[in-house]
């Protein structure tokens, strides 16, 4: 009986020098995957130098070595001077990934460099992208996954060393009509191809490192996916480090701590300053502070948070109970899901012209606080009321038994036990929901916004706008009633107006670096909802469990 | 949990024990036909005489002429029973057949199910449960109900225990209540306490009241749950299979418990386990495939000597 399956040592030797060398060819990989992220968000300049090197060239240095190394690992494997498990072909996939890759660049080479116009640039284009092709798909697996991987990071490193893309180099593609061409400048290029190739490197040398065949497939695939979320996350911590570098020097001006220092304000007749002085938050814009500030839009922003919560949640908790408690699973529920996944899915400009041609008419004719936050409200319902519907049905059936076994009531029930069983999950909602609207800039712009810098008088006060009166309804609020500014609208005011020059009369800061602060008081407040948000949600499942 | 399974078809799909002489001796006499049969199970006539059971105490709960459909499926079939008070019963039969059909039937369990018809007549206290009127509040207070599953409320300890007791509006202790001094803590403590220590759980969770009860070992969940049933005071306690899902020592401490509560309370248990049955109960109700009451006698008499062919190779294990 012939057998297909083959068989390896159950246990692999220690470390040796070939594990050595793919290990540091790994960990390479991952640096330059740190320094090609860096660079592409410009913590490090290309120009600017590394220990006497120039960045551009450290990186080509690198790149190389790592080509280099690699194609080293696939060699020694395929003389079988180490034992290794290697499959017949490195696969389709690798192929037609590789084979693809070679056949863009050969054609950019051919095109741009060589400059062979017309169709010229498809026949080398063709035969790289074959070669590749054939050498990732027909060699044993050692040769095929590592050799065009190697060779693509040597030549991209070669480039970089050799300053034939140098930071004064750029490309344009032909292709495009000449008035609105896409220029692509070394500032990108160079971190991209290098976060490129210290992706298939990695891949390539974890593979030798777990000595190809199954174990090296595994491997490949873990450093591919810890590369890729690395990634995920230093994108995310580089948008938010961006903005705090431009915008936080700006927003802190002139703060100061100390007793007495701060404005003067009173609470409940009793009149004290505050023991903080921050201009940007404190005051507004106007020729008479010298620190122009943003509190108008500050306060603006979070009481139309606080509104749009106020109104939707309870509407969007009590559908959900409704669907998810008394009504039939049916048609008519599923037409209802169908409807509020749309309201969800629906443009945010098309909310701001329903509040607009439907709300102010009937709020007063004119823009206001309270016709953004209901429209708003109107944007967070559907959200709060899909994901409480889950929570709610995601509560055991075993709860409800057990409340009904002891005779207390459906409604008793839903109170007690699945409405705490399902909080974490409506909290959920409301922290997506409130991520999006409190960003919101398009139905602010028709429904609520007033001015474009609103001076510290325009500041709404919502509290203090409370009249109580004779006639019914009893309570007016005037405040609700004023246009007020909010952060994303104040930003696209400010875009908008140009952010040329210095704007602000005797400010310590120009209109640009206002804006850079508007945005990262933006991102702060909206963080501030997430922070409260994940808190409230970790209070209740912490009740739940434990 | 998982609602009983309301088919009573062959469920079990062994091949058929044709070397079983018993088999092929009652299938020649049996005079009954159309019903479908668990894989060797004989086929059999029912006799009146063998679910009429005597007994010396009052009838607590009392079934007659039962029939439950669910949907077009005949879940229950003419089921009459006497349940004496103050003793143990145990149901037992093969899956399917309508053990806990019946047992929810006796707190109403049974119309929380859109699909299920209860026709016939079930009196808890010489009281038609199955007439307008009835408050279910005040019958599933007197009937009280554990699952298979342990299924604690995720709240602490005391609140599982004093959760109906609360709602019922027996114990107050919202924050008006507190406010106006009617607060009645000292009364929740006190509650609390009793019906732990009455479910032999109070020594183990003394210091821990406040604790989430999904904290609890299973056994311990479970002795949690009769002692949140047993907070509403019932007299009748329910059981459906309240140890399956428990280790032999947290079983045999539900087992136990469930031979001292029989002091105070009617005690009607679901089990699949024949040996559990044998120990813990007074007397035993077989029902077999179909969801027929076949034989109902002293537990004794059920396991040594039952009247019913069919019986006996279930309890010895022929089949189910």
């Amino acid at each position: 009986m012939s057998t297909i399956t083959s068989r390896n040592s159950l246990v692999n030797g220690g470390t040796n020098r070939y594990e050595f060398v793919a290990g540091a060819t790994i960990a390479l990989s991952a640096l330059l995957f740190a320094l090609g992220m860096t660079a592409l968000f410009e913590f490090v300049t290309l120009t600017d130098p590394i220990a006497g090197v120039p960045t551009v060239s450290v990186l080509g240095g690198l790149l190389v070595l790592i080509g280099i190394g690699v194609i080293g690992l696939g060699v020694s494997s395929s003389l079988e001077l180490i034992e290794t498990t290697p499959d017949r072909s490195a696969g389709l996939v690798a192929g037609v990934v590789f084979g693809g890759l070679w056949f863009g660049i050969g054609g950019i080479v051919a095109a741009g460099i060589l400059g062979l116009g017309g169709a010229g640039w498809i026949l080398p284009a063709l035969l790289l992208g074959g070669g590749a092709f054939a050498v990732t798909t027909f060699t044993r697996e050692d040769i095929g996954s590592t050799v065009p991987a190697g060779v693509l990071a040597i030549l991209a490193g070669g480039v970089f060393l050799t300053g034939v893309l140098g930071p004064g180099w750029s490309y344009s593609p032909g292709s495009f009509p000449s008035d609105n061409a896409v220029t692509f400048f070394p500032s990108v290029i160079v971190p991209g191809s290098v976060l490129f190739c210290s992706l298939l490197v990695g891949w390539a040398s974890a593979k030798a490192y777990a000595g190809f065949g199954a174990r090296g497939r595994h491997l490949g695939a873990h450093v591919l996916i810890y590369l890729n979320a690395l990634g995920i996350i230093a994108v995310l911590f580089g948008l938010v480090g961006f903005v705090v570098i431009k915008g936080a020097p700006t927003a802190f001006t002139e703060v100061a701590i100390g007793p007495g220092v701060g404005p003067e304000v009173s609470v409940l007749g009793l009149s004290f300053s505050l023991p903080v002085s921050w201009p940007f938050l404190m005051n507004g814009a106007s020729v008479f502070v010298r620190v122009d500030g943003i509190l108008p839009a500050v306060v603006g922003t979070v009481w139309l948070v606080v509104g749009a919560v106020l109104f939707a949640v309870p509407i969007a908790v009590g559908a959900a109970v409704f669907l998810a408690e008394y009504a039939d699973e049916g048609r008519f529920t599923s037409v209802v899901e169908v409807a509020t996944n749309g309201l969800w899915s629906t443009p945010s400009i098309v909310f701001g012209l329903f509040g607009a041609s439907f709300l102010i008419p009937r709020f007063g004719g004119s823009k206001s606080l309270i016709a953004g936050m209901l429209t708003l409200g109107f944007m967070l319902l559907p959200l709060v009321l899909i994901t409480s519907r889950e929570a709610m049905l995601a509560v055991p059936d075993e709860y409800r038994d057990a409340s009904a076994a002891l005779g207390v009531s459906k409604w008793q029930t839903i109170r007690s036990v699945v409405l705490p069983a399902a909080l974490p999950g409506v909290v959920t909602g409301i922290i997506l929901g409130v991520g999006r609207i409190a960003g919101e800039t398009a139905p602010i712009l028709v429904t609520m916004a007033g001015g474009t810098l609103p001076a510290g008088g325009e500041t709404v006060d919502v509290i203090g706008g409370f009249e109580f009166i004779a006639t019914p309804p009893f309570v007016t609020n005037e405040a609700l009633l004023q246009a007020s500014s909010a952060l994303p609208y104040q930003l696209y005011a400010l875009i908008t107006a140009g952010l040329g020059g210095p704007q602000f009369e005797d400010a310590p800061f120009t209109a640009l670096e206002f804006a850079w602060a508007n945005a990262f008081v933006l991102l702060t407040v909206v963080l501030s909802f997430y922070a409260i948000g994940i808190t409230t949600r970790y209070y209740f499942r912490r009740k739940l469990n434990r | 949990m998982s609602e009983p399974s309301p088919t009573t078809e062959t469920t079990e799909s062994e091949s058929t024990d044709t070397n079983d002489p018993t088999s092929t001796r009652t299938a020649a006499t049996a005079s009954m036909s159309g019903t479908s049969t668990t894989t060797g199970e004989s086929e059999e006539e029912l006799r009146e005489e063998w679910t009429d059971y005597q007994f010396a105490g009052e009838t607590h709960v009392a079934a007659e002429n039962l029939d439950v459909h669910y949907g077009d499926d005949h879940a229950l079939k003419d089921i009459s029973i006497d349940i004496p008070s103050e003793s143990v019963t145990a149901l037992i039969g093969p899956s399917g057949c309508g053990k806990s059909t019946f047992l929810r039937c006796i707190n109403r369990m049974n119309d929380r199910i859109r699909a299920a018809e209860v026709d016939g007549s079930v009196e808890v206290d010489g009281v038609e449960i199955y007439q307008d009127g009835v408050d279910l509040v005040e019958l599933r207070k007197r009937v009280g109900m554990v699952f298979q599953q342990p299924n604690p409320f995720p709240k602490s300890i005391r609140d599982n225990v004093s959760y109906g007791p609360r709602k019922h509006g027996d114990i107050r202790t919202g924050l008006i209540d507190r406010l106006l001094g009617r607060g009645e803590s000292d009364a929740e403590l006190e509650l609390v306490e009793r019906a732990l220590k009455r479910a032999a759980l109070y020594d183990e969770v003394s210091d821990r009241l406040g604790d989430n009860a999904l904290g609890l070992s299973g056994g311990q969940q479970q002795r949690l749950c009769i002692a949140r049933a047993l907070a509403t005071d019932p007299d009748v306690l329910l059981m459906d299979e309240p140890a399956s899902a428990l280790d032999p020592i947290a079983t045999s401490k539900i087992e136990d418990l469930i031979t001292d509560l029989s002091e105070e309370y009617t005690v009607v248990i679901v089990t699949h386990n024949m040996q559990q049955a044998a120990r813990i109960s007074d007397q035993t109700a077989v029902f077999l495939t179909g969801g027929h009451l076949v034989e109902y006698d002293d537990t004794d008499k059920i396991f040594e000597n039952p009247e019913s062919q069919r019986v006996e190779d279930y309890i010895s294990g022929r089949f189910g």
